[in-house]
């Protein structure tokens, strides 16, 4: 059962904002509902003192993709279908697509939003592996006030974000970049449908010849939150991406990961696969055969 | 109590409701409309499956105050009186019900995904059920019923 509480569903961002403005602790934004209504329904700590839920889905200005020649900005409220059915997603994207593809299920999908699988900073989110790697900027906004940080910068700590609670999330903006990226996604769940990842990782890479020219590596569920790897990939642009280097890159990955999240139960079984798995991503990639 | 104003298997109605009640309760216990199953409650066994503006969605994870304005179709629009819908026939016919509960929902699923995508793959096709649990069938006779009912509507077309 869910315990009694108000649903005001303001028509633009302005008023949504206003109603936020005080800041109060027992307001929450509610989107596709996916997460906030099982929470309620459950009785979650952090849903269990709502009073006033404030829906999000009327605001056009939070739906859609745009894009110009320096970004492509998808809609806080962009449903994951919306995402996925996007011809410049499809194309200039693809990483998210399929990252997207892999959530939940048509029904989640239809109704979950971007912008709700990373702000409660869950460290399965399947698209902040991609998005990091995509280098996305989130977009935040107040009555008064407008800012714009990395996705990197916004994830703080699990579960915690830089949002307060008189801002909402507007935009995701991506830049565009000026050099052809190749690169996949890949995620371990227990079935594929409807699962909790327990790994996912996400790739983007391009080449010069046979040397590294730039690579983006990130990590989502098996770090406490989802992790770009800066020195990883600083420590290997440039050199020539042969056989011997990339298992090495394969196993200091391995490391790092391992260095993020600490020891766990689970630690000897997903280290292997992480490695394996990347060791993979980066053949397939280099060869060709990967996402592009 | 709001008053909510939303349209309901073709017709326009307007309800006396709590906001923070599940779409599903609504549907179930101010409608009467019981085709619609509660399995887990949580999004993830597609029981309660129904279609929000033509899309399939999990009417347990919707509020009431979250529907005005829009358009929800659950089982009992599909049959035109006595006269079966194909897909619900076609169910019938490849032995695609069991115990039946979670026909409604997956029979929405498919229905969604024909109204889209008239010449489905099987792949297609396990991907738009992959939100409904059926413990009885083993899904074969579900994606079969889905397969002849993709044939017979696009043969009445020609």
């Amino acid at each position: 059962m869910i315990h009694p509480l108000e649903i005001l569903l303001p028509k633009d961002l302005k008023e949504a904002l206003a109603l936020i403005a005080g800041g109060n602790a027992d307001t929450h934004i509610i989107a596709g509902g996916t997460d906030v209504v099982t929470g309620l329904g459950q009785g979650l700590n952090r849903f269990k003192n709502i009073k006033t839920l404030v829906d999000i889905n009327k605001i056009e200005s939070l739906k859609g993709i745009r894009s110009s020649d320096k970004f492509i900005s998808i809609g806080a409220a962009e449903t994951l279908t919306g995402i996925l059915e996007n011809p410049t997603v499809k194309k200039e994207l693809p990483l998210l697509a399929k990252s997207c593809s892999t959530i939940g299920s048509v029904q989640i999908r239809n109704r979950a939003t971007i912008a709700g699988n990373f702000v409660n900073n869950a460290p399965c989110a399947d698209t902040v592996p991609v998005l990091l790697v995509y280098d996305a900027r989130i977009v935040i906004e107040s009555l008064n006030s407008k800012r714009e940080i990395g996705l990197n910068e916004f994830l703080s700590a699990p579960y915690k974000t830089q949002l307060k609670k008189n801002e909402i999330v507007t935009s995701i903006n991506i830049p565009v970049a000026p050099i052809k990226y190749a690169g996949d996604f890949y995620k371990l769940g227990r079935r594929r449908a409807l699962a909790i990842s327990r790994i996912t990782l996400a790739l983007l890479l391009t080449m010069n010849g046979k040397t590294i020219n730039d690579i983006r590596i990130a990590s989502g569920a098996v770090t406490p939150i989802g992790k770009r790897f800066y020195e990883l990939e600083k420590s290997v642009i440039g050199k020539t991406a042969d056989d011997s280097m990339l298992k090495q890159l394969s196993i200091d990955l391995g490391k790092s990961i391992l260095d993020a999240a600490g020891l766990r139960w689970s630690s000897e079984y997903k280290l292997p696969v992480v490695q394996q798995v990347f060791y993979q991503m980066l053949n397939q990639i280099i060869s060709g055969k990967g996402d592009k | 109590m709001i008053t909510l104003n939303f349209k309901l298997n073709g017709k326009h109605v307007s309800i006396e409701a709590e906001p923070y009640i599940r779409l599903i309760d609504l549907l179930r216990d101010q409608f009467n409309l019981t085709g619609t199953k509660e399995g887990c409650g949580v999004g993830e066994c597609g029981a309660c499956t129904v279609l929000m503006n033509k899309r399939a969605v999990n009417s347990c994870l919707v509020l009431a105050g979250q529907i005005n304005g829009s358009e929800i179709e659950t089982i009992e629009s599909l049959a035109d009186g006595k006269l079966l819908h194909p897909l619900q026939r076609n169910f019938l016919e490849q032995g695609a019900v069991q115990c039946g509960y979670c026909t409604p929902g997956m029979i929405l699923s498919s229905y969604a995904l024909l109204d889209q995508n008239p010449n489905p793959s099987e792949e297609e096709i396990t991907e738009a059920i992959a939100g409904n649990l059926c413990r009885c069938t083993g899904y074969k006779q579900i994606v079969d019923a889905v397969k002849a009912t993709a044939k017979e509507l696009n043969s009445n077309k020609k």
